[in-house]
């Protein structure tokens, strides 16, 4: 039982890059350059996309892999699937394995669902009459109970990724792979997915999971491993694994700032988009924002005509997309006037009420007199919150706690309980000792309520 | 785990096999009126135009030496033939086809062209019923006599050669053509050529030429006439020749199997 469910060890795993010979053309006129000299080396065709990777996951534990994109997590779970072989090193996997790349992979359009149910349980490893007994399960989870006899062309991609997760998650492997496949469905799915995610954990299988969603990934994981380009950055519980991504990130944006000057920003338009940044209380450039922390948006124009009304809005998206916020000056009717010329537009904002993580803003330009869009960036100007790695969910408000003591006095009533700590985020209950309590400082989704213990009422101001 | 072996993966394979071939079989079939009725279509209808060339547009058969009435001999050839050449012409595209799989999950890559020959071998079936209703109107109507003989027992020896070879083959070419997409193309025509140098609708020049020599080499000349000597001409086949067809095939299906084992792990990355 001490040995490890899944075994990483030292691993380096290259790929090539372009130099795929893919017609025989190609091979000749590749072979042709290498005999007249002129071809490219190895070394500057191929880079690593794994480097010494180390690391094991104990029987029955759920360990995270996070990382910015291409930081090769998806390649450790193809190693670790068997889909690749590592160039160096060694992968092993002790047990049923599962591994869920990509939901629905297999799936044959001119299929109907039950045929393809039928065809992917296979290829996942479910023998015929295990899939027979858990068809009614599957079906009812994925909630197609009237399309099973429909071919799987016309599902909706709602429902198409529904019964690809659902028959994955009924596979009952000892070791499940999964690879940023929560991000479809809609929102109600996505915690059933979760939750089965849970409860095969719980019910003791190794999960290894993939995702960009730090939220997710916490409430399932209890260690994660940071990848970044190709190398183990940090290894540890999820909460510091992620404090450390997140401080990683803002250190990557303060070294490259984003790039103001893409095609889409309007040049040679009526609106030009100059520059945006961000600035703190202090008029000091913000790299990164802390919850709660008073920001103050400068945008700079140039109008190449005048425009009568203008209307800016500025928008706001998680990394998994999502549309979070949205604020426009034409809603008080703050239409601007412009000239010819170049303009700053300021927005205040007292706080941003979102936990830790990495966000996407995007600018968008109106004519309100004429109706017309003259500038819509996509969203790619990121911007990182920081809260030391403390936040699950997504959003952190101020708020307050507060502790009365409604019945006194048994024996045991001496036990009052004391609560401290830098409570950020779940459960800030830290520590029972004979003290009154103290004031709890907390941002984030709340903890459970202490049982009725005795102990002096308290109100417990929030930062 | 580690690396699965070929032992250690042997039962997903055989888990995997019948449940691909059903696919292959079902998709093929689904949304055609004739649906399984085109594994009987195709081979009557290139025995009729066979017949049609060889008796109508350029004379008789018999002229190239063959003594039973024509369409019997074209279509004991053709049975074989369409299982071969349907056989190789989806092996070759069955891993690009399949790219989904070989990038996203693992499992024995030797699924897709055993799948392949395996929905052929159903076809092939069907056909077979089909070459015994053809057997029993020929001789039913008195210019040709059926006599059953105890080389009707060899055919399913000639028939596992036939896999072996097939399987050998497509192995090689689904992997080259993973590889150079070239292979696809250079086949649709290999594959034209070949059926005229394997005995399938005329008999080959037995007259100890060059020609004659080097098409002997090709080990299925001994296999397609193998089914035509056992099942119609009631004596077993050509010693020498179906030996060496065997010792060919066998070659090819290990050198085939081996090879795309030891490429499999490429497969996706370079698909």
């Amino acid at each position: 039982m001490d040995r490890p469910a899944v075994r990483f060890s030292h691993v380096a795993k290259r790929f090539r890059l372009g130099e795929t010979h893919d017609t025989l053309r190609d091979l000749l006129a590749y072979g042709v350059r290498r005999l007249l000299g002129r071809g490219t080396g190895d070394g500057r065709s191929t880079f690593w996309a794994l480097d010494d990777v180390d690391f094991e996951v104990a029987r029955g534990e759920a360990v995270g892999i996070i990382g910015p994109n291409g930081a090769g997590k998806s390649t450790v779970l193809k190693l670790l699937a068997g889909i690749l072989r590592p160039d160096r090193g060694a992968v092993s996997v002790d047990g049923r394995l599962a591994a869920l790349i990509e939901v629905g992979a297999g799936f044959h359009g001119d299929l109907t669902g039950r045929e393809n149910l039928f065809l992917n349980g296979a290829i996942l490893g479910m023998s015929r009459d295990e899939v027979r007994r858990k068809l009614d399960a599957i079906v009812s989870f994925a909630g197609i109970e009237r399309f099973l006899d429909m071919p799987v062309k016309r599902y909706s991609s709602g429902m198409y990724a529904r019964l690809g997760f659902s028959i994955a998650a009924h596979v009952e492997p000892e070791v499940l792979l999964v690879d940023e496949v929560l991000s479809v469905g809609d929102a109600v799915f996505r915690l059933r997915c979760l939750e089965r995610m849970r409860r095969l954990v719980h019910s003791g299988t190794t999960l290894v999971f993939v995702t960009h969603d730090l939220d997710q990934m916490q409430s399932i994981c209890g260690r994660a491993i940071v990848l970044e380009q190709g190398r183990v950055a940090h290894e540890g519980p999820a909460r510091d694994a992620v404090g450390h991504y997140m401080s990683a990130m803002s250190r990557a944006f303060a070294d490259r700032p984003a790039d103001l000057h893409a095609d889409d920003d309007g040049r040679g338009g009526t609106v030009e988009l100059l520059d945006l940044r961000w600035f703190d209380a202090d008029h000091e450039e913000v790299v990164w924002v802390r919850p709660g922390q008073g920001i103050r948006a400068e945008l700079t124009l140039r109008l190449v005509r005048p425009v009568r009304s203008l209307v800016v809005e500025l928008n706001m998206r998680a990394a998994t997309n999502e549309p979070l916020l949205s604020l426009n000056s034409g809603r008080g009717d703050r239409m601007f006037n412009g000239d010819a010329g170049v303009h700053r537009i300021g927005l205040r904002l007292p706080e941003i009420p979102l936990s830790g993580g990495q966000y996407f803003w995007n600018v968008r330009i109106w004519d309100a007199e004429h109706g017309t869009t003259l500038l819509d960036t996509p969203f790619r100007f990121p911007m990182v919150i920081n809260d030391g790695g403390h936040g699950t969910g997504a959003l952190c408000l101020d708020h307050e706690w507060s502790f009365d003591s409604v019945e006194a006095a048994t024996a045991a009533s001496d036990n009052s309980l004391s609560l401290q700590g830098e409570g950020w985020g779940e459960g800030a209950l830290v520590g029972v000792t004979p003290h009154p309590a103290s004031p709890l400082k907390g941002r984030g989704a709340g903890g459970e309520y202490p049982p009725g213990l005795g102990g002096a009422r308290e109100d417990l101001p929030v930062r | 785990m580690g690396h699965a072996t070929f032992f250690s993966e042997l039962p997903r394979l055989r888990a995997l096999l019948p449940v691909l071939t059903w696919r292959d079989l079902r998709v093929r079939y689904k949304q055609s009126l004739l649906g399984i009725g085109w594994a009987v279509l195709l081979p009557v209808s290139m025995m009729l135009l066979f017949t049609f060339v060889f008796t109508r547009a350029i004379g008789g058969a018999s002229a190239f030496g063959v003594r039973m009435p024509y369409p019997l001999y074209a279509f004991a050839g053709l049975v074989p033939w369409t299982f071969f050449s349907t056989s190789l012409g989806n092996c070759v595209n069955s891993l690009v086809a399949n790219r989904n799989l070989v990038t996203k999950v693992y499992f024995p890559r030797e699924v897709f062209p055993l799948s392949c020959v395996a929905s052929a071998l159903v076809d092939f079936a069907i056909a077979l019923l089909v070459l015994i209703a053809l057997i029993v109107y020929f001789h039913l109507r008195g210019d040709w006599t059926f006599t059953p003989t105890p080389a009707l027992l060899f055919v399913p020896v000639v028939l596992l050669i036939q896999i072996a070879l097939t399987v050998g083959l497509g192995m090689i070419l689904a992997m080259a053509n993973l590889f150079y997409r070239d292979v696809r193309q250079v086949f649709s025509i290999a594959i034209q050529l070949w059926m005229f140098v394997s005995a399938v609708v005329v008999p080959l020049p037995h007259d100890g030429s060059f020609w004659a020599k080097l098409f002997a080499l090709n080990p299925l000349v001994p296999i397609i006439s193998a089914y035509r000597d056992c099942i119609l001409n009631g004596h077993g086949p050509d010693g020498g020749a179906f030996l060496y067809a065997a010792v060919v095939a066998i070659l090819f299906l290990i050198f085939g199997w081996v090879g795309f084992r030891r490429a499999s792990f490429r497969f996706a990355e370079c698909i």
